[in-house]
């Protein structure tokens, strides 16, 4: 049940100890949302980019360091030095630098969008292609759920609202002053649902389908039309 | 009321993985728990100790869901169903204790199987939404399917995490119900 056939070494006595050399996150304990976001020069975004690709290929419990290294063209001490806290802090610092990433090319769409239907159109399209085509995290999600859902379910998700809010929330207010942190975890609800429970009728990687829920559900509630009734 | 066999061996489940953890609850624990032979155990579960396992957790998610709908069982409108249900669902995953020891030790067992039993879950919540909003008037153009739907994509989402409302206030609950989750599915009154 807990998927020895990916080869990971799950030793049974510890718990939620340590799997695959990472520690399942608890409410207390570090989470992807906590690790520094990565300095970004240009050896540790070639070792980042090394790990992705790996991780692609045969997942995080199979991909070493060392192979790491040898990907990046780089050494292990050299590795260690930009990443002392070893396999851990490299991948944790990866999935930061990759949800960033997915963060700022939402925080575009919302820029570059005329209306708050459009803004919020294009995020959710954008967010669900950005999830349900990111190679590695498919990857790890089908092959290696053990390790990656620790990061997203009850006690984490609250977190990444939180993270997705702060992250859209200050581009969302050009359109809702005041409920711009709350549309963005709504808008993050969607996403997540539609990911984890595909529906055969809607697709939200399509406009027209991500367009129809937002009229339908999104903006009445968060821009009511005063009624005509009202009106004096 | 006496439970049949099976049921019993899954309650019985459930109290081990509490004492022991879903890593380290044995065949033999549940059957020295349920007061059968392993040999029962084994008739009803086949596979062994991982069936029983994943069987323990969709007899719990079943609990869970059927309490749910008792507790709401009473209630004047479909407003007022959503409130209560979206309190009672909080209350009762803050204080189940199997599971937020298990959510806090060991994650990484447990999540798996609740994201596989994710689109049953959905499915079975908004087939119990579906009838409901036949007495309701929808949004033109809003389908009891459709809204049955999205409802269930809703409550499930705020089961699984509150993120900015406390689901402990029932004044809160009410804001988040009535100005927010049904605006775009009710016909304005």
């Amino acid at each position: 049940m807990t998927g020895d056939d990916t080869g990971l070494a799950i030793d049974p006595t510890r718990g939620g100890g340590s799997i695959a050399g990472l520690s399942a996150p608890s409410s207390t304990s570090t989470s992807l949302l906590d690790a520094p976001v990565p300095a970004g020069g240009e050896l540790d975004d070639r070792i980042l980019a090394a790990a992705l690709t790996l991780i692609t290929r045969w997942g995080l419990g199979k991909t070493t360091l060392a192979d790491v290294a040898r990907e990046a063209g780089c050494s292990r001490a050299t590795l260690y030095r930009v990443f002392p806290g070893g396999k851990q802090e490299l991948f944790l610092a990866l999935g930061r630098a990759e949800l960033a990433s997915y963060f700022a090319s939402l925080v575009t769409c919302i820029e570059r969008a005329a209306t708050l239907e459009d803004a919020l159109t294009d995020v959710v399209v954008e967010a669900t292609r950005g999830l349900t085509g990111h190679e590695a995290l498919q990857f790890v999600l089908e092959r290696e759920p053990d390790i990656v859902l620790p990061f997203l379910g009850f006690h984490q998700v609250d977190r990444l609202y939180d993270a997705a809010s702060a992250a859209l929330g200050p581009a969302l207010e050009r359109f809702l002053p005041d409920t711009a942190g709350w549309a963005a975890e709504w808008v993050a609800r969607a996403v997540l649902s539609y990911a984890f429970n595909p529906s055969p009728v809607i697709d939200l990687c399509t406009e027209a389908d991500a367009r129809d829920l937002v009229r339908r559900f999104y903006l009445p509630a968060l821009q009511p039309q005063p009624a005509l009734a009202a009106r004096p | 009321m006496t439970d049949d066999v099976r049921t019993r061996i899954l309650r019985a489940a459930v109290t081990c993985v509490g004492r022991y953890g879903l890593s380290k609850t044995s065949l033999e624990d549940v059957a020295r728990e349920a007061d059968v032979g392993r040999a029962t155990v084994y008739r009803y579960f086949e596979g062994g100790r991982d069936e029983l396992l994943a069987e323990t957790i969709s007899f719990e998610v079943t609990t869970f869901f059927r309490r749910l709908a008792l507790e709401v069982d009473d209630t004047p409108d479909f407003p007022t169903r959503m409130e209560k249900g979206l309190l009672f669902a909080h209350r009762a995953v803050l204080e189940h204790e199997v599971l937020q020891k298990v959510l806090d030790t060991e994650p990484e067992r447990l999540l798996p199987h609740l994201t596989t039993a994710g689109p049953l879950i959905l499915l079975a919540l908004a087939a119990y939404l579906e009838p409901l909003l036949l007495d309701v008037d929808l949004r033109e153009g809003l389908t009891p399917v459709a809204a049955a739907d999205w409802l269930a994509r809703l409550v499930l989402s705020f089961i699984i995490g509150q993120g900015r409302w406390d689901l402990g206030d029932p004044d809160e609950v009410h804001r988040l119900v009535n100005d927010h989750l049904l605006v775009g599915v009710l016909a304005p009154a």
